[in-house]
């Protein structure tokens, strides 16, 4: 196969960078939008949420494509299929259109997981954590840097970033499908393409291990982007009196405090994503198996530890916002925030250090399920949080009748010291699949 | 993937450049945490020279 592999882990990186560019721009442009349209606070929240619908059931499908036809002929199509709408969406004048159109160019949102299954064909397993991390953690900055840098280069003009976004991301997909290569070797492309059919879904589906990742993921993940959209009404509500006196005055200042606080734990959470994989690469390699009842004996055991640690770290902070939100000092809880950036960070980083290894005849399949099914995750917490007649409380209950559990199901999923993806709903011959195990 | 006993398995040399670029992105992490516990602690009202 042709190219390198640093090469590939850049192409994969620009690719999704450019998606998640593209995935929250309408976002970033929301307020221009409103003053075109003259939208209420209604139709604005329907639009915000708007980027998040397409993504569970479109990564499931992104993921298997992935499989089935490469990674970069996937990835370049997202990318052209969503350039080429952002492109009309700039010359659209009637909302209802530009809404629909809006909602087809967040399935650049789904290009994740042809990533993850991208890099995954190219890096061996004692570095896979690192590269993963490298590709996640840069590109899910695009986010960020979107928010900061598109307002201030295009101002109010929404059409011609869409439009720039748009040709720029048609650019892309021509280099990735120029450079782009599937896989390191025809055998493990090969193999890769025998087990993306729909059996090896329901094989994949039905596993225990898949299953605990995936609410890792939800854990980790979902909480991420549920964490971005609660967070800054959270602090407006929760510390409106607080934020006045530190001198922000007015409904503009409270916005800027609270948006100030709220992106401590996005830019924690995609920025120290590399570094979570380093550190599951080095518990591999130190051969670091602390926690009890979590196998010790799989040569991939390491990760599994450092995966449940990450968990603990989760629900451990999460409770923490709730202590420093009731005592009502601002201070503690940016504090806790910071942290639980960070450990949402290795949850993100574990999670898809260890994809790979325990399917590595379906990466996408996998990723596709792992990374799809968590986004809910994005959708019921900030429910949860706005349901509770506190607003600190709500970090307390998720962590207590949602983590918790999560948390024992892995511990209890984990436990296998010889092929854990063997354990399922459904015996392997249910799911389709009769050849002999490999050993693990 | 390789089946290579990941404990003796050198690390490449693309390795220390992707070392470097995790440590960068961590630094941009830190100085952002930074600058938002400095703002609760000094309760500075918007951002630097806007006050």
């Amino acid at each position: 196969m042709r190219g390198h592999k640093v090469e590939q882990l850049g192409i994969a990186t620009v690719g999704f960078f450019w998606c998640f560019l593209m995935w929250f721009s309408t976002a970033t442009f929301s307020p221009s939008i409103a003053a075109t349209y003259h939208l209420t606070i209604k139709d604005l929240g329907l639009l915000a949420s708007s980027a998040i619908w397409m993504t569970p059931a479109g990564r499931i499908f992104a993921g298997w494509a992935s499989d089935r036809f490469g990674a970069p002929r996937t990835f370049a199509a997202i990318l052209a299929g969503c350039g080429l709408v952002s492109i009309a969406s700039a010359f659209t004048t009637s909302y209802e259109l530009l809404f629909a159109e809006r909602v087809l160019v967040a399935i650049a949102g789904v290009s994740f997981v042809v990533g993850v299954q991208h890099v995954a064909q190219w890096f061996d397993a004692h570095e896979i954590g690192t590269a993963e991390g490298l590709y996640a953690g840069t590109g899910n900055v695009g986010a960020g840097v979107g928010a900061l840098f598109l307002p201030r280069m295009f101002g109010t003009d929404y059409r011609s970033a869409f439009l720039w976004l748009g040709m720029i991301a048609l650019v892309i997909a021509a280099c990735y499908l120029w450079r782009g290569s599937s896989a390191k070797t025809m055998e493990r492309r090969d193999a890769v393409r025998r087990g993306g059919d729909l059996r090896g879904m329901v094989f994949v589906w039905t596993r225990y291990i898949a299953i605990a990742l995936m609410l890792a993921y939800a854990m980790s993940f979902g909480l991420e982007i549920a964490l971005n959209a609660w967070l800054p009404g959270y602090f407006a509500r929760g510390f409106h009196n607080e934020i006045l006196a530190l001198g922000f005055n007015g409904v503009a200042g409270i916005q800027i405090a609270a948006g100030t606080f709220a992106a401590v734990a996005s830019f924690n959470a995609s920025l120290f994503r590399p570094f979570a994989g380093f550190m599951s690469d080095l518990f591999q390699r130190r051969g670091w198996t602390p926690l009890p009842f979590i196998a010790k004996e799989l040569s991939y055991a390491p990760r599994l530890h450092w995966l449940a640690i990450a968990l603990i770290l989760i629900m451990l902070s999460m409770i923490g916002l709730t202590v420093a939100g009731l005592y009502g000092f601002l201070p503690w809880s940016i504090a806790v925030l910071v942290v639980l950036g960070i450990f949402v960070s290795f949850g993100t980083g574990g999670t898809f250090a260890l994809v790979p290894l325990l399917f590595p005849d379906r990466p996408g399949i996998a990723a596709g399920f792992i990374g799809g099914i968590s986004t809910v995750g994005g959708i019921a917490y900030p429910l949860i949080f706005a349901s509770s007649a506190n607003a600190h409380v709500g970090y307390l209950y998720v962590s207590l009748y949602m983590f918790a559990p999560f948390i024992m199901f892995y511990f209890w999923a984990a436990r296998y010291e010889r092929n854990p993806q063997e354990h399922g709903l459904l015996g392997r011959a249910l799911a389709g699949l009769s050849s002999a195990p490999k050993p693990s | 993937m390789n089946p290579i006993d990941i404990r003796v398995a050198p690390h490449e040399p693309w390795y220390k450049y992707g070392v470097a670029v995790l440590l960068f992105e961590i630094a941009v992490a830190i100085a952002v945490s930074g600058y938002s516990l400095y703002v609760t602690f000094n309760g500075l009202g918007g951002f630097p020279g806007e006050h």
